[in-house]
């Protein structure tokens, strides 16, 4: 007789970290990802049923592929067609076969390569990779992007239909792709971190966006350990995350790096962004990722804004200038050159910036301020306040506009 | 005899999906056609829908990085569903037959062009 033991602690995690591999295997399997991604939601069912009393499998990937795989086997056997049947046979030939490690990883590649395929397209990368790899719905998606649910819903059903259609998810890039290819997986779960750092809605930040953001930036080391920029990739999703907590006061409003209150950020997940950094840089093979990590992680072991190391940061700008350049490098340039040099550097440097952006409106007000032409400083502020759509950074601005215009000369 | 390709450009994409009620009709609209132009067909395919185009470019001449789009070169109201390859002995002839291929007559367009001799 069995009894029903409490809810094991940890199983969301496990069942968060197993799902890509266990969808990626059940897509091979099946040569469907619809059929995938429902073998493998029975099998989490099955799972949260089961666990609590028979405890958590020694492999609880391996026990979630075997289920799954079961499941997709009686809705295939259900359907008669002869692929289909065939389709049977290749399930039930493959007993062991795919919880062999190698064979996760090969699964589990693939499937990342495919939703980040630069033949889908772009705005189709983020939300089939928070479907695919972390498992949301479409709903959740919806939300975490700032996005409308039927355009979403649209975008990954359109994706996927390229995908049965054209074959493209059934292999692994070769090794002579795979820096081109690399770098649109890299970018993707980028362009996932950044959306949850300095998200587009009424919250500044999305914490669980940037949280998928740092677990599959996690699975790309595992998979691809030797790669340097998925290092660089990883310390940059930790040492980010790790400071997100005191970036917004009790009342969701912005604070300026100079009123952060630095005890709130993750120690042990800056220790181990610092550390990768090292690792990755180590290699020789600099790349962007490596570089923001660097910066990120100076930041992240400073004291206070007087004690970062400016001079570092703007010696890495400058290489990231060079190897990546994008408006936000120049203005994040700018604002490190300011730091270091003095508000006029910053505002010469900005002049390479594109000017009517709001983060370029933003510090040249804050630069102007504080070489003491005020005036023209709350002009460029007023600008970007009818610039930005964020209201984040409308409260912050409006409040910034009202203190300096109230302010003694 | 020269080669014409017909280039066929679809205003209702969708009568190619199976699952519509107009299928039917629309395959036996071209089967009908094909029994018109007979041997004078020499090649041809079907397309799969935009929706399953990828457009490549190469930058920076031979061998540079490859850049891939998502969807056709040209976004057009029509779309272009295939093309045939006809024997005719001249225009005149490769336009009468391209006029009876049903996407020229049911709101389409067919683009007639000589092949090179290669």
């Amino acid at each position: 007789v069995s009894e029903a033991l409490p809810f094991p602690a940890g199983v969301d995690e496990i069942l968060r970290r197993e799902w890509p591999k266990v969808v990626a295997t059940l897509v091979r399997l099946t040569g469907s990802v619809d059929r995938a991604e429902d073998a493998c939601a029975d099998a989490v069912v099955e799972a949260v049923t089961r666990w609590p009393t028979i405890g958590i499998p020694e492999r609880p990937g391996a026990w979630l592929t075997t289920v799954a795989r079961r499941k997709a086997l009686d809705v295939i056997r259900r359907e008669s067609g002869r692929a289909e049947r065939e389709r049977a046979a290749l399930l039930e030939a493959e007993v062991d076969a795919a919880i062999e490690h190698h064979t996760v990883r090969d699964d589990t590649l693939r499937l990342i390569f495919t939703c980040c395929h630069p033949a889908l397209a772009a705005d189709a990368h983020v939300p089939l990779a928070l479907r695919l790899l972390c498992g949301l719905t479409t709903v959740e998606i919806a939300a975490a992007l700032m996005a409308d649910e039927a355009t979403v819903g649209k975008r990954i059903t359109r994706a996927k239909a390229k995908i049965a259609a054209t074959g493209l998810g059934a292999r692994i890039p070769p090794d002579r792709e795979l820096p081109d290819r690399l770098s649109s997986v890299l970018d993707t779960v980028s362009i996932m971190l950044a959306t949850g750092h300095h998200a587009p809605g009424p919250s500044l930040q999305r914490v669980e966006l940037a949280h998928e953001a740092l677990r599959l930036a996690e699975l790309l080391v595992e998979l691809m350990p030797d790669e340097p920029e998925c290092v660089g990739l990883l310390a940059l999703a930790l040492s980010t995350v790790a400071r997100m907590p005191g970036r917004v006061d009790g009342y969701g409003a912005l604070v300026v790096l100079d009123d952060v209150d630095r005890s709130q950020w993750d120690r042990s997940m800056i220790d181990r962004a610092v550390e990768l950094t090292h690792i990755a840089l180590r290699r020789g093979r600099p790349g962007r990722y490596q570089l923001q990590a660097a910066i990120s992680c100076l930041h992240a072991v400073a004291p206070d804004v007087a004690g970062t190391d400016w001079a570092q940061i703007v010696t890495l700008y400058d290489a990231l200038l060079a190897l990546a350049p994008s408006p936000a490098v120049v203005v994040n340039r700018a604002v490190a050159i300011a730091r270091r040099d003095g508000p006029h550097a910053g505002l010469a440097a900005l002049s390479d910036a594109p000017q009517q952006w709001v983060r370029t409106l933003l510090v040249r007000g804050e630069l102007l301020v504080r070489s003491g032409v005020v005036a023209d400083g709350v002009a460029a502020l007023r600008s970007a306040l009818a610039a930005t759509s964020s209201p984040i950074e409308q409260a912050h601005l409006m409040r910034r506009i009202t203190q300096l215009s109230t302010a003694p000369p | 005899m020269p080669t014409y390709a017909a280039l066929i450009y679809e205003a209702k994409p969708a009568l190619r999906d199976p699952r519509t009620p107009d299928f039917a009709s629309y395959m036996q609209r071209y089967s009908e056609f094909s029994q018109i132009a007979g041997s004078a067909i020499v090649g041809g395919a079907a397309l799969m829908n935009e929706d399953t185009a990828t457009t490549v470019e190469v930058r920076n001449g031979k061998g540079g990085a490859v850049v891939l789009h998502d969807g056709p070169y040209v976004e057009a109201k029509e779309m272009l569903g295939g093309f045939f390859l006809i024997d005719a002995p001249d225009l005149h002839a490769a336009i009468e037959l391209a006029a009876q291929i049903p996407s020229a007559w049911d709101g389409g367009r067919v683009e007639v062009r000589p092949t090179l001799a290669m």
